[in-house]
């Protein structure tokens, strides 16, 4: 059977009406004690310095270093907790999409008949909260993986298994 | 058959021992150069050079040479390769003893690469690509050319019989040299390169070792003589600025020989064959490389070229081509072709309707961020300026010139094209032009990107992900890159084509 139709790109179905999923909301918690760990760190590590430290010049630019630091870390949370409502995903029966971003926001979708292998990875602090991140792999050499963080661990799993069931059929 | 028996396991030809012995010393020596480059500094600086007649000298130098000998001779008395039932074996290794077997379906493609000492003692190196795994390493380091070509056909054939490569080819089929380029081409486009990119090499290497080279000036007094030699008086700012003119001119002298130079080295006796299923380039003078371009596996294809290289009739052609082994991931380039030439080639890897080119331009707001952007170098670089005496701000004039023309061709010549087949993308800038190709069916995934300032205008770029490269369609409006995405999305998932 070969038919060769004109396509109307109107009935396509489209990116723009998909039911996009939030991830679970306990990922923030996450997010902001990673980047909390990673400044906090820094400041922490500087007023160290500064205590053991005699010299009058470094222990003033450090103090600089430390406010700069605090207001840095305070926005980085801010952008992160601003776009985290825009991390969602989106199933469909040929394809997987994932929006995230803030400054920058990304929609990226990754046709089921491209991966290459799936993963799930569950940090110490994911696990805490029940959390798991699906990571999905192209063959894209730049970029073009896709990597759904903060979804239930129970979710996840059974995307991964109904994936695996899509890439073994596909055989 | 071939004369050559693959079925009896074989060792490499004896020169290899040569060839393994002196890739071993390259990789020590270039690992403790910066270390022996210090301590010769420090015997220098110190005024007593050290004695190398001292037995105690020779004696270590020779063991480690001794000791290397001895390991290449382990590793070459340790290396066999054969060819069982439709398998390709290879055992390699002194203590740690490690067996590799590649079935013949699973070969991608055999490359045969010749580097300096190779060609000194005539031979060549083989080398197999497989697909699925990034692990194994599969080279023979010294075979004779007829060895190796014998085995390159007796794998490929093999792997063709199984019927699991797409090629159509049939072997007997005679190869047609479609391009050879001469030596007059590469002086041409030595000449014609963009020397500014070499410049900028240049000039990031030598701040890298700026130190270095500070003490190395001060030793030689050259400025002093340089203030000598043009009879200058004191520290006076003319002194300075024709200092770092002459500077400045050495150092584009320099740059342009070597654009010349690697230009030359890499694409030295360039030849391409043609076949029913891909191309055949060879090229290189120091490291001789053959390779096969197979057309289905091809993922974007570049047509690049400046000002000067399209006066001269001169494009390059370079391909990205899906590897499994990221070590392998090569760039295929061919220089030197004329227009004509660019355009059957691209008709054989793209034949369905590529001079039917639908060309749209992205919005106008692409202008506006060069513009952005630039200005902001401008404000950084007239800071700079700040500091020197007043005439350096006329530079500004040029800078403005420059900014304003390149932003003027890049708009004209940035387009893209989406059909049922092809992504196409166009750009460049007041010298360079290029075109990119991909088709849609290597597509891997499609990106949306939205920055907060393209949201005010409701636009988007759209980034296509293949297996090499990706393409990026810049600004275009946000429903439009739904639409196209949708599309892509729609013949990637109805096709089910192979994208390798």
């Amino acid at each position: 059977m070969f038919s060769n139709n004109q396509i109307d790109i109107n009935t396509l179905p489209s990116l723009e009406e998909l039911e996009l999923i939030p991830i679970h909301k306990n990922f923030l918690y996450i997010l902001i004690i990673n980047i909390g760990t990673i400044f906090v760190g820094a400041v922490g590590g500087l007023t160290f310095a500064r205590w053991v430290s005699e010299d009058d010049g470094f222990s003033h630019f450090a103090f600089y270093l430390q406010g700069v630091l605090v207001v840095v870390g305070l926005i980085v949370m801010l952008i992160y907790y601003l776009g985290f409502k825009n991390r969602k995903y989106a199933i469909r029966e040929q394809d997987m999409t994932y929006t995230h971003g803030y400054l920058v926001t990304k929609i990226i979708t990754l046709p089921y008949n491209r991966i290459q292998h799936l993963e799930i990875r569950r940090s110490f602090l994911a696990r805490k909260f029940g959390l798991s991140t699906l990571k999905i792999y192209s063959a894209g050499e730049s970029g073009g993986d896709l990597a759904i963080r903060g979804l239930p661990m129970d979710i996840a799993e059974r995307q991964y298994a109904h994936l695996t069931q899509i890439i073994n059929d596909r055989v | 058959m071939t004369a050559f028996n693959f079925n009896n396991p074989s060792r490499q030809s004896v020169k290899g021992i040569v060839v393994i012995f002196g890739v071993s010393v390259y990789k020590v020596s270039k690992g403790i150069l910066i270390a022996s480059a210090a301590l010769l500094l420090k015997y220098l600086q110190s005024g007593k050079g050290p004695d190398f007649t001292q037995p105690k000298f020779v004696l270590s130098i020779a063991a480690i040479v001794v000791f290397f000998l001895f390991i290449a001779i382990l590793r070459f008395l340790n290396f066999k390769f054969y060819i069982r039932e439709e398998y390709f074996f290879l055992k390699k290794g002194i203590i740690n003893k490690e067996e590799i077997s590649v079935s013949f379906s699973r070969i991608q493609n055999v490359y045969i690469k010749q580097n300096l000492l190779q060609q000194l003692i005539d031979v060549v190196s083989l080398s197999i690509e497989t697909a699925g795994d990034d692990k194994t390493e599969i080279e023979i380091t010294a075979l004779s050319r007829p060895k190796a070509l014998a085995l390159k056909k007796l794998l490929l054939v093999g792997a063709k019989e199984q019927g699991l490569t797409e090629s159509s080819e049939d072997s007997n089929v005679e190869e047609e040299v479609y391009f050879k380029a001469s030596i007059k081409k590469l002086l041409l486009e030595g000449i014609s390169e963009n020397h500014l990119k070499s410049f900028i090499l240049i000039f990031a290497f030598l701040v890298g070792i700026y130190q270095d080279l500070k003490e190395f000036v001060d030793n030689v007094e050259f400025a002093e003589r340089f203030r000598e030699w043009f009879q200058l008086e004191s520290e006076s700012m003319m002194a300075l600025l024709l200092f770092n003119l002459t500077l400045l001119g050495i150092l584009l002298v320099v740059s342009f020989f070597f654009s010349m130079i690697r230009m030359f080295v890499q694409n030295f006796n360039l030849t391409v064959l043609r076949k029913a299923n891909g191309l055949e380039i060879s090229k290189g003078l120091f490291n001789k490389i053959n390779l096969g371009l197979t057309s289905s596996r091809i993922q974007t294809t570049t047509v690049s070229t400046n000002k000067l290289k399209k006066a001269l009739g001169l494009y390059k052609l370079s391909f990205t081509q899906a590897m499994a082994n990221k070590k392998q991931q090569l760039k295929f380039s061919i220089v030197g072709l004329n227009h004509s030439q660019i355009y059957e080639l691209l008709e054989q890897f793209y034949p369905k309707g590529l001079n039917r080119l639908v060309r749209h331009k992205p919005n106008i707001y692409i202008v506006y961020k060069r513009l952005w952007i630039n200005s902001i170098i401008l404000l950084v670089v007239n800071i700079g300026l700040y500091f020197l005496p007043a005439e350096f701000l006329l530079l500004n004039l040029i800078f403005l010139l420059y900014i304003a023309l390149n932003t003027y061709y890049m708009y004209k010549k940035t387009y893209y094209h989406v059909d049922e087949n092809y992504i196409v993308l166009g750009g460049g800038g007041l010298i360079e032009t290029i075109s990119k190709y991909l088709e849609v069916h290597k597509t891997q995934a499609v990106e949306i990107k939205q920055t907060i300032f393209q949201k005010r205008r409701r636009l988007a770029s759209l980034t296509v992900h293949s297996a090499s490269k990706s393409i990026t369609i810049p600004h275009i409006d946000k429903t439009e890159a739904v639409e196209i995405s949708n599309f892509i999305l729609y013949l990637v998932e109805s096709q089910n084509k192979n994208w390798m």
